[in-house]
């Protein structure tokens, strides 16, 4: 029997959408749904729609390398995450479904004294605020990963590393499924192929969507768009500091599972894990000049490949299956924007550029509270979009434009 | 490969004009790097004042560049494995970009190819070229 | 094929070496993926025999091939061409696409997989990428790309379609007239051409195991006309059960100039809805499996296919997507599309597509084996190699307190700025006034972008009336050209711009002895302090800048770089007696920490102001108009939040990083520590919260007691540099 067919999920879809809803949520991604199952689990709102212009998780949710760790650079970030690690141990748990979560270790390697310098402090924020990091040394570091060269070919030496024991995977279609089920279940309607394509106005305040369904009135509109959010938040007069940036990742054939943990490197610029099924996943920094993204598609592969080698030698003769992308909305700062956006009745839950499958479960919890309650939970006050205004951006330059 | 040999060069930042209409010592190679740079290969002693008709031109020592001419079969061999975009067919001709994941500037002879490399880079292209 | 295939030749020497499933022998299939010198999953059938050749057939199940790469292996050549035209695919069609190109005089390359020639991709640019057996190819095609890929056979979907002894009408043919007696044939659907065989006539119902062999196939059932199930013993069940079209490379090249020719275009044949038997062989789905997920609310086939990931191994769905389509759309739905089409549609090794790729390089100052021949430990630090330490910080320290020292600053940012336009460019860049600057003087100077943050930071230095030299750090100095470049055409500014980085070298000369050297070496009349002057250095021709990050005096000499290694010579050689010894950057972390100074991108964070940055006195507000102007004066009207401030402590230097405390409330972290050894403790610079408004003067680090203190640590009257 194949243990990759999906056994316990079952999607009950509506049949048709309703005139009118007290919360709508644009966008069937992980955040969108994590929301809608949140709004109704721990606040018994239900009457909730999600609006997915394709299927659910179509959009960046279900083509992103899994990574969950919580080993950021400034207090802030590393408690948001931490919170979204212990809801990730807790999912299948919660829902009953088997969501391949593993915990595996993630070493973030350092191959210069510049490199050591930021994984030791990368040690000592995460220390402060309750996630595990600790530095170790080359040979700590070959008792975790055999694999590794730690000579880099001769050109990478590997001095130390980051170790972040809670560094975890899972796989990204079952997360949006447990929750999608979950909420549905409990009344939330998921429309899959249903695009929001306007916003309705009374005044100033946001009352409803205009979709390829026909209109839909809300009491609150949540904009969990993925790629074109900036024009979704034009629309109701906002503007975000948001560019999109492409991202690519590729997979190899599937190979005896030898590969424990994941592994980083900044200087390098990859990063590799075996997935569950036995394929080793590898990705990359975001490309910061878009201007050198000409090619990008070959370029990156080529490379992309060739660092990894360096890294992990054995890599050399594996099979490459597949490579994708997808595109990110990469905030200013690295940072999210979630909350209040000037708009009334009309919130936003973005900038999740790189790395926001990770805060998948926070981000739902989180924007969930704030919706029920109508005030900024304190763990996301700091990712508001009014930051950008009032001179308190959260630069995290230690972990930005990764995984 | 043989190791790239240092040049003997001038830099010129200068309008556009005066570039255009600057009278290079005869026989000089100019690799016109820019709208409003060119390298020359001479000293730049032999750049003298009112050759480039731009009071504000900038003309420096070059002394960071090493060359290597290889013949056309092997410039043609080398760019083929080196070099990803398309260069000139014309002759003489200058072209610049990245070869061995480096930034070389070439200069196209009738049989022969000046490759330019900044002597930062000359160890890297020298292994990476063998 | 124009050699033998390893499929053939191991099907003639010791018969079917496959582990089960239909064969399709055209490399579209997973049934003859085996290990073959050390890489797993590589077909038998499009691999070349070669003697001595290891050959091990994957097993099926569970059992994955190991994770490693044995042994060494000659890395794979790469070649880039250009052409007029690539034409993938050297059937029928696509030999008379080559042939009609070629008749209108272009370059034309073509690519077939019987030449050992996998195109795996087309990539914007346009480009071809293919791995062929002399190594891969990177073709750019200038008017553009022909696909003649033709089609796939479609693979049985029954209960027994993974028995050996099943093979598509094209194999059985191909195999055939390689000369291996595939025993007696049934042939099912459209029957093999000049093969000998018995055809069954109607719909495939199932395949029976042998009685001899349970893994191979004994019997076919298939249902006749009249509705009967007719049963037909064979060796070898021949499959022509329709066509699918190849055509992955021209979906996935949308928007290039890219045309099919041939099969590559035809509609898809669509097989009946499967009712039993394994979809996707790759991940072991069924029929069953399908049905499960579809009841549970998986309709699209994206869906279906991440339910169950069938269509996600080594074919890449070639075989399971007819079906699953079909299987689809017999539950109502619309007929759906096939998956995205993506690279790879061959599967290579990393090894393989990384061929001619390079690192990043790291360049090298002229004075890098200087440095290593001194025993310097070299490092990547800002985007150069440069040395760390010459095996004793202590002693380089003290040298450069007590005596003199060199370090090359080579890898500075350096740029000359001349015409009528450059005061008033710079004036637009940089916070300070610009036009006051007299000629042969300096200035500090930050960088800032249009919301105020500080991009970088450097000097100013005034050649004359209309020409300036401007340094920035290391590592800014490509983004810094950029910018000014940007900024000159923006404002259309009447100027030269030359980045001389790469092109001079610079040594700093520093050490209370410093002069002294420069004695020595001939300069009688150094620059004063801020001051600079075009020199002769020990028989060099030198811009001497008079500045200092150490504390102490010091010389900046600018030079041509092939001069740099006879100038750090002569040098050292003159200052032997003056006690010198060069200093690596773990000496001058040290240094220029006792100073205070600020280390763009070390001490700075994306949203560095100046007033954070505690630097307001380098920012002009009274100047009507430079970059970021704007900004400072709006964020300068938002209550401050942290600083960058200095601190010290007793005991040695905690880890930079290390977080600050304010009576158990977090604080801040420290970005540079280090322990003095003038100040005989701790010193540090770190981003410290206000608390009520204030900056906290007692903090805790590291679980110690720490205070808030002014900077310069170290001399801070500066008298030390400027005398
Ligand atoms: C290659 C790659 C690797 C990554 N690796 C990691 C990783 O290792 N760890 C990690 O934490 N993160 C990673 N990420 C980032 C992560 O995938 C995303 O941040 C996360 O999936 C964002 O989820 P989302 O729900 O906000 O957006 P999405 O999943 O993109 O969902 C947005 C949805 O909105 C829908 N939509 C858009 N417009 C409309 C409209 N007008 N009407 C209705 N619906 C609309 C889209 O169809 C889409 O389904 C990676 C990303 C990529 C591309």
């Amino acid at each position: 029997m194949n243990e990759f067919v999906e056994r316990l999920v079952d999607l009950r879809w509506p049949s048709a959408v309703k005139p009118a809803y007290d919360v709508v949520i644009i966008g069937g991604g992980g955040h969108g749904i994590s929301t809608a199952y949140y709004l109704a689990t721990r606040h018994g709102i239900t009457n909730v729609a999600v609006l997915e212009k394709s299927y659910i998780g179509s959009g960046n949710s279900g083509r992103n390398t899994t990574i969950i760790r919580a080993n950021y650079g400034i207090p802030e970030a590393v408690r948001f995450y931490q919170r979204s690690v212990d809801l990730y141990e807790s999912l299948e748990a919660e829902t009953g479904r088997d969501v391949m979560h593993h915990t595996k270790g993630l070493l973030w390697i350092a191959h210069s004294e510049a490199g050591v310098r930021q994984e030791r402090a990368r040690a000592e924020v995460n220390t402060a605020f309750g996630a595990r990091t600790e530095y170790v040394s080359p040979r700590q570091i070959q008792e975790i990963c055999p694999q590794l060269d730690m000579t880099g070919q001769g050109q990478w030496p590997i001095y130390g590393a980051s170790y972040h024991p809670a560094g975890a995977s899972a796989r990204h279609d079952r997360v949006v499924w447990a929750y999608a089920e979950g909420a549905m279940r409990l009344g939330v309607d998921i429309h899959q192929h249903t695009s929001v394509t306007g916003l309705q106005k009374s005044g100033d305040r946001i009352v409803g969507v205009e979709t390829t369904a026909g209109p839909i009135s809300a009491g609150i509109v949540l904009s969990a768009v993925g790629g074109h959010v900036t024009a979704i938040a034009a629309m109701a007069g906002v503007r975000l500091p948001i560019r999109t940036h492409q991202l690519q990742a590729f997979v190899t054939n599937r190979y005896a599972h030898t590969f424990a943990p994941i592994v980083a490197s900044s200087g390098l610029g990859v990063y590799a894990s075996q997935t569950a099924k036995g394929e080793m996943l590898i990705g990359a920094e975001i490309d910061r000049a878009p201007a050198y993204a000409y090619d990008a598609g070959h370029q990156f592969i080529r490379s992309c490949a060739f660092r990894s080698i360096a890294l992990l030698p054995f890599l050399r003769d594996l099979k490459l299956l597949r490579q994708w992308t997808g595109v990110c909305d990469m905030s200013t700062d690295y940072s999210p924007v979630m909350g209040f956006t000037g708009a009334p009745g009309f919130l936003v839950t973005t900038g999740w550029g790189t790395w926001g499958f990770k805060a998948i479960p926070v981000g739902g919890e989180q924007m969930a509270a704030l919706i029920a309650t109508g005030r900024t939970p304190e763990l996301i006050a700091p990712f508001s979009l009014d930051r950008f205004a009032n001179d308190r951006t959260m630069a995290d330059r230690g972990s930005a434009g990764t995984h | 490969m043989h190791a790239p040999k240092p040049l003997t060069a001038t830099r010129v930042a200068a309008t556009c004009a005066a570039l255009d209409s600057a009278s290079w010592p005869a026989g000089a190679i100019v690799l016109r790097t820019a709208p409003d740079e060119a390298i020359v290969l001479v000293p730049t002693k032999d750049i003298e004042p009112g050759l480039i008709a731009d009071p504000h031109a900038i003309v420096e020592i070059e002394s960071s560049l090493c060359g290597i001419w290889l013949d056309a079969d092997d410039a043609h061999d080398l760019l083929e494995r080196e070099c990803d975009w398309e260069t000139p067919s014309a002759r003489p001709a200058f072209a610049q970009g990245a070869v061995a994941g480096l930034p070389v500037k070439l200069w196209f002879e009738h049989d022969r190819v000046l490759f330019v490399v900044s002597a930062v880079f000359a160890n890297d292209f020298m292994e990476r070229c063998r | 094929m124009s050699k033998e295939s390893v499929l053939a030749h191991l099907w003639q020497q010791q018969g079917d070496p496959t582990r089960g499933g239909s064969v399709c022998a055209a490399g579209d299939c997973q049934s003859c993926l085996a290990t073959i010198d050390g890489i797993a999953y590589t077909r038998m059938c499009r691999t070349p025999w070669r003697d001595g050749m290891h050959v091990e057939p994957h097993p099926h199940g569970d059992q994955l091939p190991a994770l490693e790469s044995r042994g060494n292996r000659a890395a794979t050549i790469a070649r880039t061409m250009h052409c007029d035209v690539v034409v993938i695919g050297q059937g029928s069609a696509g030999l008379a696409a080559a042939a009609e190109a070629r008749a209108l005089g272009r370059d034309v390359v073509t690519l077939d997989t019987g030449d050992g020639q996998d195109a795996i991709g087309i990539y914007p640019g346009p480009l071809v990428v293919a791995r062929t057996d002399a190594g891969m190819w990177h073709l750019y095609p200038r008017i553009e790309i022909v696909v003649a890929t033709g089609a796939a056979e479609i693979q049985p979907v029954v209960p027994g379609n993974d028995l050996r002894g099943l093979v598509t009408a094209r194999a059985a043919e191909s195999l055939s007239a390689a000369g291996i007696d595939l025993g007696r044939i049934v042939a099912v659907g459209t029957p093999p051409r000049e093969v000998a065989c018995t055809v069954a006539v109607g719909a495939l119902v199932r395949f029976e195991a042998s009685a001899t062999d349970a893994s191979r196939v004994g019997a076919v059932i298939a249902r006749d006309d009249r509705g009967v199930e007719q049963r037909h013993v064979c060796d070898t069940v021949s499959l022509g059960l329709g066509l699918a079209p190849r055509d992955a490379l021209l979906r996935m090249a949308r928007g290039t100039n890219v045309h099919g020719v041939g099969d590559v275009l035809r509609a898809p044949d669509l097989p009946p809805c499967p009712t039993a038997g394994i979809v996707c062989a790759c991940l072991g789905v069924t029929v069953d499996d399908l049905r499960s997920v579809h009841a549970r609310g998986f309709h699209e086939l994206e869906l279906v296919k991440r339910a169950t990931l069938a269509g996600t191994g080594p074919c890449q769905g070639a075989a399971c997507v007819p079906h699953v389509r079909a299987f689809l759309a017999a539950q109502g739905a619309a007929l759906q599309p096939p998956f995205t089409a993506r690279p790879l549609t061959r599967q290579i090794t990393l090894g393989e597509v990384a061929a001619g790729a390079h690192h990043v390089a790291t360049p090298r100052t002229a004075l890098d084996a200087e440095h290593r021949a001194l025993g310097a430990q070299m490092e990547r630090l800002g985007g150069w190699w440069r040395p760390w330490h010459y095996g004793d910080v202590d002693a380089e320290y003290h040298a450069v307190r007590t005596a003199v020292s060199l370090c090359d600053v080579s890898t500075l940012g350096k740029m000359q700025v001349s015409g009528p336009g450059a005061v008033a460019l710079l004036e637009h860049l940089y916070p300070v006034p610009i036009v006051s600057l007299k000629p042969g003087r300096s200035r500090y100077v930050l960088l800032l972008d249009e919301r105020g943050y500080v991009i970088d930071d450097g000097m100013v230095c005034r050649d004359g009336e209309t020409r300036f030299t401007l340094t920035f750090t290391s590592g800014g100095s490509t983004f810094a050209e950029l910018w000014i470049r940007d900024w000159a055409e923006s404002l259309n500014a009447d100027v030269r711009i030359m980045n001389q980085t790469t092109s001079l070298g610079a040594i700093n000369v520093t050490g209370p002895r410093a002069t002294k050297l420069l004695a020595l070496a001939g300069v009688t009349t150094p620059p004063a302090f801020l001051h600079h002057d075009t020199l002769d250095v020990a028989g060099i021709c030198c811009r001497v800048f008079r500045l200092s990050f150490t504390g102490e005096v010091s010389y900046e000499l600018h030079h041509a770089a092939a001069d740099s290694v006879v100038l750090w010579r002569r040098l050292m050689e003159l200052g032997r007696d003056l006690g010198i010894r060069p200093h690596g950057l773990e000496a001058l972390m040290k240094l220029r920490l006792e100073k205070g100074h600020v280390i763009v991108g070390q001490d700075t964070d994306f949203d560095s102001t100046p007033r954070r940055l505690n630097h307001e006195w380098a920012v002009r507000l009274e100047k009507p108009a430079f970059v970021g102007r704007h900004a400072v004066i709006r964020t300068n009207a938002i209550p401050l939040d942290r600083q960058l401030c200095g601190f010290e402590m007793d005991g040695i230097a905690p880890a930079e990083g290390a977080t600050i405390w304010h009576r158990d409330a977090f604080a801040g972290y420290i970005t540079s520590a280090t322990w003095s050894p003038t100040m005989r403790r701790s010193v540090m610079l770190g981003w410290l919260h206000l608390s009520n408004g204030e900056l906290p003067t007692i903090i805790t680090i590291d679980g110690r007691p720490a205070r808030r203190v002014a900077t310069p640590f170290y001399d801070p009257e500066g008298a030390r540099a400027r005398a």
